[in-house]
């Protein structure tokens, strides 16, 4: 099989420009994980349906697994890597610790972005409604009571605010 | 007793921070310079000989740096067991037949994925195809194509048994004379499997020294390190299993698997690192599945539902190798005749071997199955004598002290007051007569409820059998805590931090823990066996308190006094009758450098559960020690039924639960959530399908797991049995398997409470359900 030729592609991830040699086919979890080695995004089920994989793009939640690099170029992309800054975590990351909402962590990254989006637009979002933002996002540890309550409560504003 | 600061609390993930932020590096993660990517061949056949196999036109593929086949290979057979009676069965990689489809023939390692890929499908193999057999039943027949011959001590005229556990006691035939009802029940259960978020991975690293590196999402990084020494031919301090954090296991990735064999193969053969990653689909039809069982019983009860005698036989379908076949045959046994006392038991329990995928533990380990069965007919038989189910489970609950026949003791067994705690906080009995008066309502949606039980073992003696934990005192008296326990999630190294804290004296954010790396690290028992907290719980606390029995000696010298005068109190040493007397940590160190020649302060500490027993029990005859922390408890479903189309949801799980001493309650809270929602997704919808061996839904589309818009309400009951008191050990019990089997089985008694629809199958298919209300519907008529 022959390889096409690789393009040269600028993505704004975090805030921070990169130019990006790439084959056209690439998905941007691959050029994200392998090119500019930002791994909170995790790869789980090649089938764009457990959502380990979120990032956001503009301010959505999106997979990456089915996004191809090219196609994103000129849009903000958020990682989890690119959600904290300073000395402090994100409120939402916070809460997730303080409600034992982790445990073997490979779906927390998208998770939690998942969980940006949804309070994004909307600061006080039932749990009907969190639990319908996170329906694409699987997570085999928690059974997501937690999950739920961590999201919760940065929306009541009791970890601090969002 | 005295107060405690860091046990029994909610402290937070010592990983949390790490995790959260998308910094902890799984073992998908690991990169390294050179990486090559490694692919495996397997078996499009499920029962074959292998006549040849020509690799030359892989081999010659640009790009290709390593193919591997049997002939590389030492063909040194693995198993889950090797003991004399149950010798390994299983060559890593296959030398002249193939048992399975998937079964693993060659590896490939090349530059990238895509060239893997290519190099396999020029790889011809020739088959000599022979017959093959799916179900346990049929490949018990003596006309049934043999897979591997019976077990030379099983004399019974069947073919393909891999293994038979047979026990019991007192007369049955007698009691089942005497007594008032005698039922006879058949069960199935299905093929499930783990569903952990991160796939099966390694990255295996050769270098010319003659050491292997090996990164693997794995359970136990001792258990990695023996088994692919032992099949390698390596010396095992030549290989070195690296921390990774573990995306999830549930069972699912302990024992060796072909595909790590492969990669650390090719990675000897290429002299490069060899990463192989599974994709889901991989997962599916190569990876081990759960346990399924079929179970026959046979109960006898008197008239107030005391259970006289039980006959029970169960089979259990191996897969193409023994697997933990063995295992799930004697540790059904187990989950039979902990938590209701028998006093006439009759047990026989066969593994056998057919073409399907190799089995292999999953959170429970034969629990689900086994409690499905028992509290299913548990409630069959209450309903046949009108009598409260609750009632009758806690009529036959072993008391605290009980000996089992083993001559285990259940010692603070907790189970009675789980099932009258759990009774009480869900108004069962009300809420089980309403729904039974309500069955005939023209309403098509019924609410039912209903109970199940478990009681479970931890840490018993299996390999490595025993932990070792080192704490070292840095200068200022903060510690280093060095484990070989792997966290894959359940929340180890925070709870050997809140033990370790404990025991020093010391705040849990002044402990660093380095674990599971198999060079500098000690021994660990592995996230398995359900003992994890129990056996190196207290070699950490054995190894702190170790090194402040140095510290205090230290301490009792400059203060010009005696150790036994002393209290330690975050990071300082104070005489108890004068604290104004004292001494930081930091300055006991320093003394200790200075005036003992140097000696820096390092606790060392050892534990294994039932130290006077020299061995595991037998898996044939069930002789022997098993287990001295027997964990129980009750669980009560709450279910909405739509009789239109069958479909039922699980709308509330209240669990009791005695786990002895609870370490940290967030973190049993995680564990009871998590085996809740894995049971609600067993009982309702997951299932491996298979037509001809070959799985046919293997991927997160066509197996569902349950997602947050089926999430469950929680609810939970500490039955605390054990307190910790200062200078005893912590007697903490299992928290981590059994309750997926409470909440399958309370699933299917609340099924019967709502419709009296009693399914004896396994997952509870609107279908099935639809069916059984059709035939209530016609009897009626």
């Amino acid at each position: 099989m022959k390889k096409k030729s690789k393009r040269l592609i600028t993505l704004i991830v975090n805030d921070v420009e990169y130019e990006i040699a790439t084959y056209p086919n690439r998905t941007l979890l691959e050029v994200l994980r392998d090119d500019l080695s930002l791994k909170g995004a995790k790869e789980a089920c090649d089938d764009g349906v457990c959502g380990t994989c979120t990032v956001l793009l503009d301010g959505k939640p999106v997979r990456s697994c089915l996004l191809l690099a090219v196609e994103v170029q000129g849009k903000a992309i958020t990682t989890i890597e690119g959600l904290s800054s300073g000395e402090r975590l994100h409120p939402i990351q916070q809460a997730f610790l303080d409600n034992g909402a982790i445990q073997c962590g490979y779906c927390t990254p998208g998770m939690v972005l998942t969980a940006k989006a949804l309070l994004d637009e909307k600061p006080n979002p039932t749990d009907d409604e969190i639990q319908i933002a996170l329906s694409g996002n699987f997570c085999r540890c928690t059974g997501y009571n937690k999950i739920v309550k961590a999201i919760g409560s940065v929306s009541a504003g009791k970890e601090g605010g969002h | 007793m005295e107060e405690l600061s860091y046990v029994g609390k909610s402290v937070t993930r010592k990983d949390g921070p790490t995790k959260v932020t998308g910094r902890a590096e799984y073992t998908v993660d690991v990169s390294l310079p050179g990486m090559l990517h490694g692919k495996v061949l397997r078996s499009p056949h499920p029962h074959a000989r292998i006549l040849s196999i020509d690799t030359t036109s892989a081999e010659r593929l640009r790009g290709v740096k390593a193919v591997v086949t049997a002939k590389d290979s030492l063909k040194i057979r693995h198993g889950f067991v090797d003991t004399p009676r149950y010798p390994a069965d299983q060559y890593p990689i296959a030398v002249d037949k193939v048992c399975h489809v998937g079964e693993e023939i060659a590896g490939v390692a090349a530059i990238d994925e895509a060239t893997a890929e290519e190099a396999l499908s020029l790889i011809k193999v020739e088959y000599e195809l022979l017959p093959a057999v799916f179900t346990p039943e049929e490949a018990m027949k003596l006309d049934a194509p043999e897979i591997h011959p019976s077990h030379p001590k099983v004399q019974e005229p069947y073919k393909n048994i891999g293994g038979l556990t047979r026990t019991g006691w007192g007369d049955v035939d007698k009691a089942f004379n005497e007594a008032y009802l005698v039922r006879e029940d058949r069960f199935v259960t299905h093929l499930r499997t783990h569903a952990y978020m991160e796939p099966q991975a390694i990255v295996a690293s050769y270098d010319y020294s003659g050491k292997l590196d090996v990164w693997v999402s794995s359970m136990g990084t001792f258990l990695k390190r023996a088994k692919l020494a032992n099949s390698l031919g390596l010396p095992f301090g030549n290989v070195r299993v690296h921390k990774t954090y573990v995306g999830g296991a549930f069972g699912g990735k302990v024992d060796l698997f072909s595909h790590e064999y492969i990669a650390s193969l090719l990675s000897i053969k290429s002299h490069s690192p060899v990463r192989i990653v599974y994709s889901r689909e991989e997962v599916f039809k190569g990876a081990r599945h759960a346990q399924p069982l079929i179970l026959e019983l046979k109960t006898g009860v008197a008239r107030d539902g005391t259970i006289l005698a039980q006959q029970v036989r169960a089979i259990n379908d191996s897969g193409a190798y023994r697997g933990s076949g063995v295992v799930v045959i004697f540790l059904a046994w187990g989950f039979l005749m902990v938590p209701y006392r028998i006093p006439n038991l009759k047990y026989e329990g066969y593994s056998v071997y057919t073409n399907n995928l190799v089995r292999c533990p999953q959170r429970g380990h034969g629990a689900p199955a086994m409690r499905f069965a028992v509290e299913s007919q548990f409630d069959m038989i209450a309903n046949e004598l009108n009598l409260d189910p609750a009632e009758m489970r806690l009529r036959n609950a072993r008391r605290p002290g009980e000996i089992l026949p083993n001559e285990d003791s259940v010692k603070n067994f907790g189970l009675a007051r789980c099932i009258e705690e759990v009774a009480r906080r869900t108004n069962f009995v009300e809420k089980y007569k309403k729904a039974e008066e309500e069955r005939s309502s023209v309403s098509t949606i019924k609410r039912g409820i209903g109970i199940g039980t478990c009681a479970y073992f931890g840490g018993s003696l299996v390999y490595p059998n025993s932990s070792s934990v080192i704490v070292k005192l840095t200068d200022d008296g903060s510690v280093l805590l060095i484990t070989g326990a792997v966290d894959m999630g359940q929340g180890a190294e925070t709870v050997l931090s809140q033990i370790v804290a404990e025991e020093m004296s010391v705040p849990v954010e002044d402990i660093q823990v380095y674990a599971a790396d198999t060079e500098t690290t000690c021994i660990d028992i592995g996230s398995w066996i359900s003992g994890l907290t129990w056996v190196t719980g207290n070699a950490a606390k054995k190894a702190a308190e170790n090194a402040m029995k140095k510290l205090l000696q230290v301490a009792a010298e400059e203060l010009d006094t005696d150790p036994s005068e002393l209290v330690a109190r975050n990071k300082e040493i104070l005489v108890r009758r004068a604290p104004d007397r004292k001494i930081s940590y930091k300055e006991a160190i320093a003394a200790s450098i200075a005036k003992k020649r140097g000696d820096s302060i390092i606790g060392e500490g050892h534990f294994r559960t039932m130290k006077d027993e020299p061995t595991h029990p037998s898996l044939a005859t069930t002789k022997g020690r098993w287990s001295e922390n027997y964990s129980s408890y009750a669980q009560v479903a709450e279910v909405e039924v739509d009789t239109e189309t069958g479909a039922m949801k699980i709308i509330k799980v209240t669990t009791a639960h005695d786990c002895g001493f609870p370490f940290n309650p967030m973190l049993v809270e995680g564990q009871i959530d998590g085996q809740v929602s894995m049971g609600q997704g067993h009982a309702l919808y997951e299932e491996v399908l298979s037509d001809e061996g070959a799985v046919i839904n293997p991927s997160f589309l066509e197996y569902r797991i349950p997602c947050a818009l089926d999430m469950v309400e929680t609810d939970y009951i500490d039955v605390i049995t054990e307190e910790y008191k200062k200078g005893t050990h912590y007697d903490t019990k299992e928290v981590g398997e059994g309750y997926v089997a409470g909440t399958i089985a309370a699933t299917a008694n609340a099924l019967y409470n709502a419709t009296g629809v009693r399914l004896d199958q396994t997952p509870f298919y609107p279908h099935r359900i639809l069916e059984r209300l059709e035939q209530i519907k016609n009897k009626e008529r």
